[in-house]
C-alpha cells in the first residue's frame, strides 16, 4: 500500500470528508453518554470514566483535530443533558487532551493501515501522559480562574483526581484497544492487497 | 426510555416550541453566558424564576422531571458541602468578611458569608439547570444545527452537534440493553457488591459491543450523507428553520437586551473589577 506521504498539518487536521463528520458526532454521542453512564466514581465530579477511550478511537481512525472535537463537543453534550451546569473549562481541557491523545498518526501509528508496534506504545503514554497533565493541571484551572474565578482549591485537587483517572484509564483499557484495532484493520489491508 | 433524557425529534406546540432554532439557541446561549459571568444575587434570582416559569410553560412531564431535579439538587447540596470541609470560611475570599455564626471546632466555624455564598451558588447551579432543561425540551437536533448556524458557525460543526444530539437517545439505549443483557448473563454490576478493579473490566466489557454498534453506524449515516449530496457546496439552508414568527419578534429584544447586560458585566469585570467577586447585601 504506497501512500502518499501526509504533511504534518493535514495530519493534525484530519481529512474532513462526510465520514469524519460523523464519526466526530458519533464519538461526541458517545463520549456524552458515557460521561453519564459510565464511569465509577472515584472522587467528587471526577470518576474513572470509560469515556476516555473515545478519544482514543476518534484518534486511531480519524487524527487528533477530530479527536479534540469529539471530546469537547461531547463534554458539552454530557453537561447538556446530565444538567449539573455547564464547565466550559473542563471541556476545553478534554478537548486539548483528546488532541494529545489522537497524536497517534504523528508518530507513524497509522492504526487505519493496521500499524500499531511496540515502539509505539512509549510514545503513546507520553502523548497521554503530558496532554492530561497539560490540560487538567494548566489550562483547565487557568481557564477556571479566567471564566468562574473561584474554586481553585477544589478545582486543583479535581484536575489531579480527574488527570490520574484519565491516564489509567487510557493507558490501561487504551493500548489493548489500540491493538486490537490496529489487527482488525490490518487483516483488511491483507485482503485488499491479494 | 430512560428517565433522564428528554430529547425530542418533533417540535411541541408551546410558545418557546415554536420559536424558529435561530432565536432559541442565541437565547440559550445568551443565558447561560451571563449566567457564567455574574455572581450577583438580584440578577441569579430573576433568571432562576425565569428558568422556572420557561420550563413549566413547556408542561414537562413532572413525573419524569422530579428524579433529575431530586438528583441535582442533592448534588448540588453535597458539592456545597464538600466545600465547606475543606475550607469554612470560604465566604471572606469572595464576600471580604466574616461573620462567624457559631463554631463547632477551631477550624469547622459557620459564617454568615459562606452560607450567603453557598445560597448564591446554589441557586446559580438551579438556574442554570432549568434552563437547560427548557432548551432540550423544546428543541429538535436540526433546529440546534441551524440555530448554531445562524451565529455563523460553520455548518458542519452545526451537523456535528446536531448528529450528536439525535444520537444520544439511540446509544443510550444500546448501552441499557447491553448492560442489561450483561446482566441477564450473571454479571454483578452492584457497586457495593464489586470491587472496583473488577467494575472497571465490567465497564470495559460493556463498552466493547457498544464501540462496534456506534461505529458501525458511522458507514450508513455518511453514505446516506454523501448520497444526498452533503459537503457538495459552501454553504446550506435549514429545511427546519421556518420564517419569523409573532414570538421570534418578541423574543429579538429580550436576547438583545440580555445580550448588552452580559457586555457590560463582562466590560465591568475586566475594567472596574469590585475588589469582592460576590454581592454581599450587607457590605454592599
Amino acid at each position: 500500500m504506497a501512500k502518499k506521504k501526509k504533511s504534518v498539518g493535514q495530519l493534525l487536521l484530519g481529512n474532513w470528508d462526510t465520514k469524519t463528520i460523523v464519526g466526530v458526532a458519533i464519538g461526541a454521542a458517545l463520549f456524552g453518554v458515557l460521561m453519564n453512564y459510565g464511569g465509577i466514581r472515584v472522587f467528587t465530579n471526577t470518576s474513572l470514566s470509560t469515556a476516555m477511550i473515545v478519544p482514543v478511537i476518534v484518534g486511531a481512525l480519524f487524527g487528533p483535530l477530530p479527536a479534540a472535537l469529539a471530546a469537547f463537543f461531547g463534554n458539552v453534550i454530557a453537561d447538556l443533558i446530565g444538567g449539573w451546569g455547564f464547565w466550559f473549562d473542563w471541556s476545553v481541557g478534554n478537548g486539548l487532551a483528546a488532541f494529545f491523545v489522537g497524536l497517534l498518526p504523528l508518530y507513524g501509528a497509522y492504526i487505519t493501515d493496521g500499524v500499531f508496534k511496540t515502539k509505539h506504545i512509549a510514545y503513546y503514554a507520553i502523548c497521554v501522559v503530558v496532554g492530561q497533565l497539560f490540560s487538567f493541571g494548566v489550562v483547565t484551572p487557568f481557564l477556571t480562574y479566567l471564566w468562574y474565578s473561584s474554586d481553585l482549591t477544589i478545582t486543583f485537587s479535581q484536575a489531579w483526581a480527574a488527570s490520574a483517572a484519565n491516564i489509567a484509564v487510557q493507558l490501561v483499557v487504551g493500548i489493548p484497544l489500540l491493538f486490537v484495532l490496529a489487527n482488525r484493520y490490518k487483516r483488511g489491508t491483507n485482503l485488499t492487497k491479494e | 426510555m430512560d428517565k433522564r433524557l428528554f430529547i425530542n425529534t418533533k417540535p411541541g406546540n408551546t410558545f418557546l416550541d415554536k420559536l424558529t432554532g435561530k432565536t432559541k439557541v442565541r437565547t440559550f446561549l445568551i443565558l447561560i453566558f451571563l449566567l457564567i459571568a455574574t455572581w450577583d444575587f438580584r440578577l441569579i434570582l430573576p433568571l432562576f424564576f425565569l428558568g422556572l416559569f420557561a420550563l413549566l410553560s413547556l408542561h414537562p412531564d413532572p413525573k419524569k422531571m422530579w428524579g433529575v431535579t431530586i438528583f441535582i439538587i442533592l448534588m448540588n447540596l453535597f458539592n456545597l458541602l464538600l466545600l465547606w470541609l475543606v475550607s469554612p470560611d470560604y465566604g471572606r475570599n469572595l464576600c471580604g468578611e466574616s461573620t462567624v455564626l457559631f463554631r463547632l471546632s477551631e477550624f469547622y466555624i459557620v459564617t454568615a458569608e459562606t452560607l450567603w455564598y453557598f445560597l448564591v451558588r446554589f441557586t446559580k447551579f438551579v438556574a442554570t439547570f432549568l434552563i437547560s432543561m427548557t432548551f432540550i425540551q423544546s428543541i429538535t437536533p436540526s433546529e440546534m444545527s441551524a440555530g448554531l448556524h445562524s451565529i455563523k458557525i460553520p455548518y458542519k460543526i452545526c451537523t456535528i452537534v446536531s448528529i450528536a444530539f439525535r444520537y444520544i437517545p439511540d446509544i443510550t439505549r444500546d448501552f441499557n440493553n447491553i448492560k442489561i443483557s450483561m446482566q441477564a448473563r450473571g454479571m454483578e454490576l452492584d457497586p457495593k457488591k464489586t470491587k472496583l478493579g473488577e467494575r472497571l473490566k465490567q465497564n470495559v466489557l460493556i463498552l466493547a459491543p457498544l464501540v462496534i454498534t456506534s461505529f458501525d453506524r458511522v458507514g450508513n449515516i455518511s453514505n446516506a450523507m454523501d448520497l444526498r449530496g452533503f459537503g457538495k457546496k459552501k454553504d446550506r439552508t435549514y429545511y427546519s428553520e421556518h420564517e419569523d414568527t409573532k414570538g421570534d419578534k418578541i423574543m429579538l429584544p429580550v436576547y438583545l437586551a440580555f445580550l448588552a447586560l452580559f457586555l457590560v458585566i463582562v466590560f465591568m469585570n475586566i475594567f472596574h473589577p469590585s475588589a469582592y467577586e460576590v454581592w454581599c447585601p450587607w457590605i454592599g
